[in-house]
């Protein structure tokens, strides 16, 4: 993510300025127009945009008017220079926008789509509302062909709804690495495909589930929040670390009621700045999964075969084991491993009842694989 | 012979510049179609993400992904040959067993119709009657017009070495590389008020002299032979019969600028002018006018071709240069310009092929001549493609200023069987029309933007007073959308939106009709990202402006 450090000066030390609608306001060498507008809450709308990757320029959204300049120009693309005159929002640019919201809400089947589709799927109904679109104007073709064929648990592709923002063409290379996915076919007719239009599994994609996040209007969903979107109750976030791996991303887990309904990728998570990969994304439905054990087990030594056992049974019978290998081989034959889908809070305990209890440092957790 | 094997073509061009539309054409030709097979050998080959080279092939409308896709003969379309009948064409060749697809424009306008098939440009009516030979030399100019580009195109021999050197060739380079500094050559460019020839018409000094002065090697002169417009077809004249010409031009660039690498993006259209520059290549190579030590000096400029496949926004400067890279060719951002990050990232001098063959009789007869061959006080010459429903099409070069009716009826000889003009495009299609009393323009940028068009890179398409001006909007519209890249919503949507209404969509009230027509018109014009979205809307614009009742009657026709 880019961070916007202090003001700087021209080398000279005379701090580097623009006007930003009529107000003189200093910036960093290679700051964007925009990130300048951001500082000052201007509120710049934008559809393309996503601070993560390079600027692309192509929703034409974010317009300012630039003193000197024919037309509009895009802020996300243009760098600010010392001495530029730049207003964010004239009645000029408020009509161009609105009028480009109710071009590019003509070529999608639904404006207004489910939130559990991802983390910014609302961007586009956002902005729909904000500039008050007319809907139903510049009817015409629609754009996309979703691809229901694709049967992956994860990823909805609903290309019907795309807008051709190209952001999760842009996060998969430029955030994960992958290139699963690009553009193909021009004009109207661009689509997002993957190598010769095939299926995600057959493609380079590790279903990170970035793309989903990145996509402003809910053409890419999330398949396993989608799947609770008629669970009652409000959803609430509850910030987290993701348990599986050493990396530790940030994770802002949904729950509606006792029901983990989905995850959603923090974007200031220091370690993956909206990142995840697909475990911490999709891998949460074992918490309620009706295949979890809801008694302890205990393993017959005769015949081999787990019976269900009481809790103080079980501990009594895992204790006694415990004691009698350390006293017949000592404690460092003793060796914990906490799983990475128990909570944090039990990987805590695990990791003293291990280090205080039995006095041994051999403990491990299956996320430092 | 047997057909070299997929390792032999990449292990070929791997390590040569700007190899990928090279490699791709290879495959091409060799297997009739891109295979997957192919493609992912070049992706592995050139280090490409098959998924991005698999949507960069979609890009081009040339490259064939079906099996024998490339033994389609591929019909010109365009606004000179749907009224040239193209659509018999096509029936005919139906009937013959061809499987045709159309093309946009293929920059043949005054011989309609041509046809591509397998690397060939073929002209005629029907099937049976299509021919391949050279393209058109210029007609002769009016007594007492004197020429630039055109000076010595016509004498025969002239497309060889010899030949060009018999009419004082590559004189102007020895003048450059022996006797002057690289600042002079740009300071006589710069004087003589040569401007840009491919459309923007951005003054060529001061291009030269900013890749000069811009930090970072090497530098590369891009001659950008796109020719992509529909209704322009000078570039191809130029490079056809008189190769040198454009050769010497890139080597001044080079020398003016510091350049030591070339390359010609060649449109796909061409292919007779594809091998016509290479053999030029060659032989100026051979002769030391290329390569190292030019002339004996140290002064050093490699020179290559490369090929498009079939997309107008790859004249597009940016889009070409990152086409030539090897990318997907959207547009890129700017600033920054490439005088300072093109090719590579690195300083490079984008020239139309007009402007590059503009600079050697400039350099041999001095900035002042060159001024002077403009009327008024214009400096210069402008070729101008003429087509349509004129009884002399061809590429005639103009002094800048002269009056388009001395144009379209002294010296092309008006419209043919006594109609009169009722439209003409400007720019290729990119001017949008004019039409009635705003035919009274002269050709020069002043002029013609004063009524809301603009020069450009000079291809008129002349309408005469029976043709449906709604079909011809609506055509030239579904080339804007056919082109457009599909990077930013203005464009990519508002050519489809405009396509519609032209065909009879949209609201049925000529108000409402309108009101939609001009929001559209105006937020492309203003907030597209490149020249394409930006001029499209002219067509709609114009035809809005001179013709009211044609629009009427459409929008209610029911
Ligand atoms: C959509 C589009 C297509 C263009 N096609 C061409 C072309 O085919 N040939 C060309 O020389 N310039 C073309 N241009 C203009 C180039 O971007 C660039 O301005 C030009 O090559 C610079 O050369 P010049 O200064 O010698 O004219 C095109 C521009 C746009 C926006
Ligand atoms: S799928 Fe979503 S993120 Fe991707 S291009 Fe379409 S709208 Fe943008
Ligand atoms: S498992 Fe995946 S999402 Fe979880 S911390 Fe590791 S990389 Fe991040
Ligand atoms: S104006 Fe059209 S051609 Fe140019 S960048 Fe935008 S979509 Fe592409
Ligand atoms: S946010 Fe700048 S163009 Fe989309
Ligand atoms: S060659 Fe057909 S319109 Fe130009």
């Amino acid at each position: 993510m880019k961070r916007n450090g202090t003001p700087s000066t021209n080398g000279k030390g005379v701090q580097l300025t623009m006007t930003l609608d009529g107000e003189k306001v200093a910036f960093t060498r290679g700051e964007t127009v925009y990130e300048v507008a951001e500082r000052h809450q201007k509120e710049i709308p934008t559809l393309c945009y996503d601070p993560r990757l390079e600027p692309f320029g192509g929703c034409r959204l974010c317009i300012v008017e630039l003193e000197g300049a024919r037309n509009p120009v895009a802020s996300c693309t243009m760098k600010a220079e010392p001495g530029m005159r730049v207003r964010t929002r004239t009645a000029a640019l408020e009509v161009q926008r609105r009028i480009l919201m109710e071009m590019v809400a003509s070529e999608n089947r639904d404006t207004d789509v489910d939130p559990m589709h991802g983390y910014a799927s609302q961007e586009m109904a956002e902005l729909l509302d904000r500039y008050d679109a007319r809907t139903g104007r510049f009817e015409g073709a629609l754009s996309g062909e979703s691809r229901p064929d694709d049967d992956n648990p994860f990823i909805k592709r609903d290309y019907e709804n795309c807008i051709s923002c190209y952001r999760c063409v842009r996060v998969c290379a430029e955030q994960e690495g992958d290139y699963a996915i690009s553009v193909m076919n021009r004009g109207f007719h661009t689509q997002i495909t993957t190598e010769f239009g095939g299926l995600l599994k057959d493609s380079a994609c590790t279903f990170c589930g970035q793309c989903i996040q990145t996509c402003p209007t809910g053409a890419l969903g999330d398949l396993k929040a989608l799947a609770n979107k008629d669970v009652p109750g409000e959803t609430e976030t509850t910030r987290t670390i993701c348990p599986y791996c050493g990396v530790g991303c940030t994770v802002d887990v949904m729950t509606r009621g006792e029901k983990i309904v989905g995850v959603l990728p923090a974007m200031d998570g220091p370690a993956n700045e909206g990142a995840l990969c697909v475990k911490g994304q999709f891998a949460f439905d074992f918490v309620g999964h009706p295949d979890r054990l809801a008694t302890p087990f205990i393993r017959e030594e005769k015949s081999g075969q787990l019976r269900p056992a009481s809790w103080d049974e079980a501990l009594d019978f895992a204790a006694g084991k415990l004691r009698k290998v350390v006293k017949d081989h000592g404690r460092r034959a003793i060796y914990g491993i906490a799983s990475g889908r128990a909570p944090h809070e039990a990987a805590y305990m695990m990791q003293r009842f291990i280090r205080a209890g039995l006095g041994t440092n051999h403990i491990d957790n299956c996320s430092r694989a | 012979m047997a057909e070299p094997g997929n390792d032999t073509l990449v292990e070929h061009w791997k390590d040569e510049p700007a190899p990928l539309l090279p490699l791709l054409h290879a495959f091409h030709e060799r297997d009739g179609y891109l295979s997957e097979e192919a493609l992912r050998a070049v992706s592995r080959g050139l280090r490409i993400p098959i998924a991005d080279l698999f949507g960069t092939v979609t890009f081009y409308h040339h490259f064939s992904r079906d099996a024998a896709g490339l033994d389609r003969p591929r019909v010109c379309n365009g606004p000179v040959c749907s009224m040239r009948g193209a659509e018999v064409l096509l029936a005919s060749l139906r009937a013959a067993g061809h499987d045709p697809m159309t093309m946009p424009c293929p920059g043949r306008c005054d011989e309609p119709v041509p046809v591509i098939h397998r690397g060939t440009v073929l002209t005629g009516r029907t099937a049976g009657t299509l021919v391949s030979g050279p393209s058109p030399l210029p007609p002769v100019p009016p007594d007492g017009v004197e020429e630039c580009v055109f000076a010595g195109i016509r004498a025969p021999g002239r497309p060889t070495l010899a030949g060009y050197r018999s009419q004082g060739g590559y004189e102007a380079l020895e003048q450059a590389v022996t006797g002057m500094t690289p600042a002079e050559v740009v300071d006589v460019i710069d004087a003589s008020g040569l401007a840009g020839r491919g459309g923007a018409g951005f003054p060529t000094g001061r291009k030269w002299r900013a890749v000069a002065d811009a930090p970072g090697e090497p530098k590369t002169i891009v001659c950008n032979a796109d020719e992509g417009e529909p209704g322009c077809f000078k570039d191809r004249v130029l490079m056809d019969h008189d190769p040198h010409g454009t050769i010497e031009g890139m080597a001044l660039a080079a020398y003016a600028t510091g350049a030591v690498r070339g390359f010609i993006y060649l449109r796909y259209e061409y292919p007779e002018t594809c091998d016509i520059l290479e053999g030029a290549i060659a032989a100026a190579a051979a002769a030391g006018l290329l390569g190292d030590g030019i002339l004996g000096t140290d002064f050093r400029f490699d020179l290559m071709v490369r090929r498009g496949a079939g997309a107008y926004i790859c004249g597009e400067e940016t889009s070409l240069l990152n086409s030539l890279e090897g990318g997907h060719p959207f547009p890129r951002n700017r600033p920054p310009f490439p005088v300072t990050h093109g090719y590579e990232n690195l300083p490079t001098v984008v020239n139309n092929v007009e402007t590059l063959a503009s600079a050697p009789p400039i350099l041999v007869h001095g900035a002042e001549w060159y001024r002077g061959l403009g009327r008024a006080d214009h400096a210069g010459t402008k070729v101008i493609s003429l087509s349509g429903d004129i009884a002399r099409p061809g590429n005639y070069e103009v002094p800048i200023g002269l009056p388009l009716r001395e144009l379209l009826h002294g010296w092309a000889g008006g419209p043919p069987g006594g109609r009169a003009v009722q439209a003409v495009t400007m720019a290729g299609l990119s001017g949008g029309f004019l039409a009635g009393a705003d035919l009274d323009v002269t050709l020069d940028e002043p002029s013609i933007r004063s009524k809301g068009s603009f020069l450009g890179a000079g291809g008129i398409m002349v309408f005469d007073d029976s043709r449906d001006m709604i079909r011809v909007t609506r055509e030239s519209m579904e080339f804007f959308a056919e082109e457009s890249c599909g990077k930013c919503f203005p464009c990519r949507i508002g050519t489809q939106r405009l396509v519609e209404r032209l065909e009879g969509q949209g609201p049925r009230a000529v108000d409402a009709w309108v009101d939609e027509v001009v929001d559209l018109n105006e937020v492309m014009k203003k907030t597209s990202a490149c020249g394409l979205g930006q001029a499209a809307p002219l067509l709609t614009e114009s035809l809005i402006r001179y013709f009211p009742d044609r629009v009427r009657a459409h929008v209610e026709k029911g």
